[in-house]
C-alpha cells in the first residue's frame, strides 16, 4: 500500500453519526409502523401488491384485471342490447298478431254482408 | 428494546440492535460522499427506514451488512442527483489552497490537515469515482464487493480506482510537493 492510499484510509475513516440519530431513526420508524394500513394492505398483498413498490409481474397482473373488466363490460353491454333487441322483436310479433285476427274478423263480416246475411259481431 | 413490531414479517433480526451496529458505516458513506452531516443523516435515516420495511425479507447479518452498503451507496448518489447545485458538492478546481506552503514535506501520520484536504479532494471526485473511493477506503472492500455493491463491471471499478488515484496524486502533488509521487503503488485486489 502506498502513501496516498495509507492517507486516503486516515482521511475516509469512519465517524460517528450526531447523537440521538439512532432514537430519531427508531422514532421514525416507529411512526412508520403505525401509519401502516394493515388490512387494507393484507388484501392488497393477495394480489401481489406491496408496500414498497410494484414489480413488472404485478404491473403484467394489473393490466390483465383491466383488460378482463373492460371485456366484461363489453359483453355485458352487448348482452344488454340482445335482450333489448329481443323484447322489441316480441312486441312487434303480438302486435302483428293481434292486428291478423282484427283483418280475420273484418274480413269475415264482409264476406257475410256480401251474402245478404246479417253480420255477427 | 425495539422488535419492529410493525415489520413486515417475522425475523430474528433486531432492528434497534442493526442500527446500532451500523449506523456508523451508513451515516459514513453518506458523510463523506455529500460532505454535509445534515444531507448524510436524511439519507441514513432514510436508508434504515428501508431496511425496516424490508427486515422480513433479509436473511442474515451478512446479507443485512451488503444490503445497507449497497442502499446506502445508491440513496446518497440519488440524493447528489436530486439536490445538484444546492447540495455542497465541493468543486475540483475551486479546492481551497493548502494552510502549509507547497515543498513542505514533513507529512506526518498524525496530520489533521492532510486528511481534511483528502477529504475535501475525494469530494470533489466524480461521483461514481468517489463511491468507490469511498467503498475502497473507508470500506475496506476489494474490488469485486465494490462492483457487486455499485453494479458496475469490475474492470470498471479497476479503472475508476485508477484514474481516482492519477487525478488524486496530481492534486497533492500540486498543493503539497513533487515528493507526493515518488512512492506509487498498483492497485491491488
Amino acid at each position: 500500500m502506498n502513501r496516498l492510499e495509507n492517507e486516503l484510509k486516515k482521511a475516509l475513516e469512519r465517524v460517528e453519526p450526531p447523537a440521538g440519530f439512532a432514537e430519531r431513526v427508531l422514532a421514525r420508524a416507529a411512526r412508520v409502523g403505525d401509519e401502516k394500513p394493515v388490512r387494507s394492505r393484507r388484501w392488497l398483498e393477495l394480489f401481489g401488491f406491496g408496500v414498497t413498490g410494484m414489480g413488472g409481474l404485478r404491473w403484467a397482473a394489473a393490466c390483465a384485471l383491466c383488460v378482463v373488466l373492460a371485456a366484461s363490460g363489453v359483453i355485458y353491454e352487448r348482452d344488454m342490447q340482445r335482450r333489448r333487441g329481443e323484447e322489441a322483436k316480441d312486441q312487434v310479433m303480438l302486435a302483428l298478431r293481434i292486428t291478423g285476427s282484427k283483418l280475420q274478423i273484418a274480413e269475415q263480416s264482409l264476406k257475410e254482408l256480401d251474402s245478404g246475411g246479417q253480420p255477427q259481431q | 428494546m425495539t422488535t419492529a413490531a410493525a415489520a413486515p414479517a417475522t425475523h430474528k433480526l433486531d432492528f434497534e440492535d442493526l442500527v446500532r451496529e451500523h449506523e456508523r458505516m451508513v451515516f459514513s458513506i453518506g458523510y463523506h460522499f455529500l460532505h454535509n452531516a445534515a444531507a448524510a443523516e436524511e439519507v441514513a435515516q432514510d436508508v434504515f427506514l428501508e431496511l425496516f420495511k424490508r427486515l422480513g425479507t433479509l436473511e442474515s447479518p451478512e446479507h443485512v451488512t451488503h444490503w445497507l452498503r449497497r442502499v446506502a451507496c445508491h440513496r446518497s448518489i440519488d440524493y447528489a442527483r436530486r439536490n445538484k447545485g444546492t447540495a455542497a458538492e465541493v468543486s475540483w478546481d475551486q479546492l481551497p489552497e493548502p494552510a502549509q506552503p507547497a515543498g513542505h514535506s514533513d507529512l506526518g501520520d498524525s496530520d489533521p490537515m492532510m486528511s481534511k484536504r483528502l477529504q475535501q479532494m475525494v469530494a470533489a471526485l466524480p461521483q461514481k469515482m468517489r463511491m468507490v473511493v469511498i467503498l475502497r477506503y473507508q470500506e475496506e472492500a476489494g474490488l469485486e464487493e465494490i462492483a457487486s455493491t455499485m453494479g458496475i463491471p469490475l474492470n470498471t471499478v479497476k479503472s475508476t480506482l485508477h484514474r481516482a488515484h492519477a487525478m488524486l496524486r496530481a492534486k497533492m502533488e500540486q498543493k503539497v510537493g513533487k515528493e507526493w509521487g515518488e512512492t506509487r503503488g498498483e492497485v491491488n485486489a
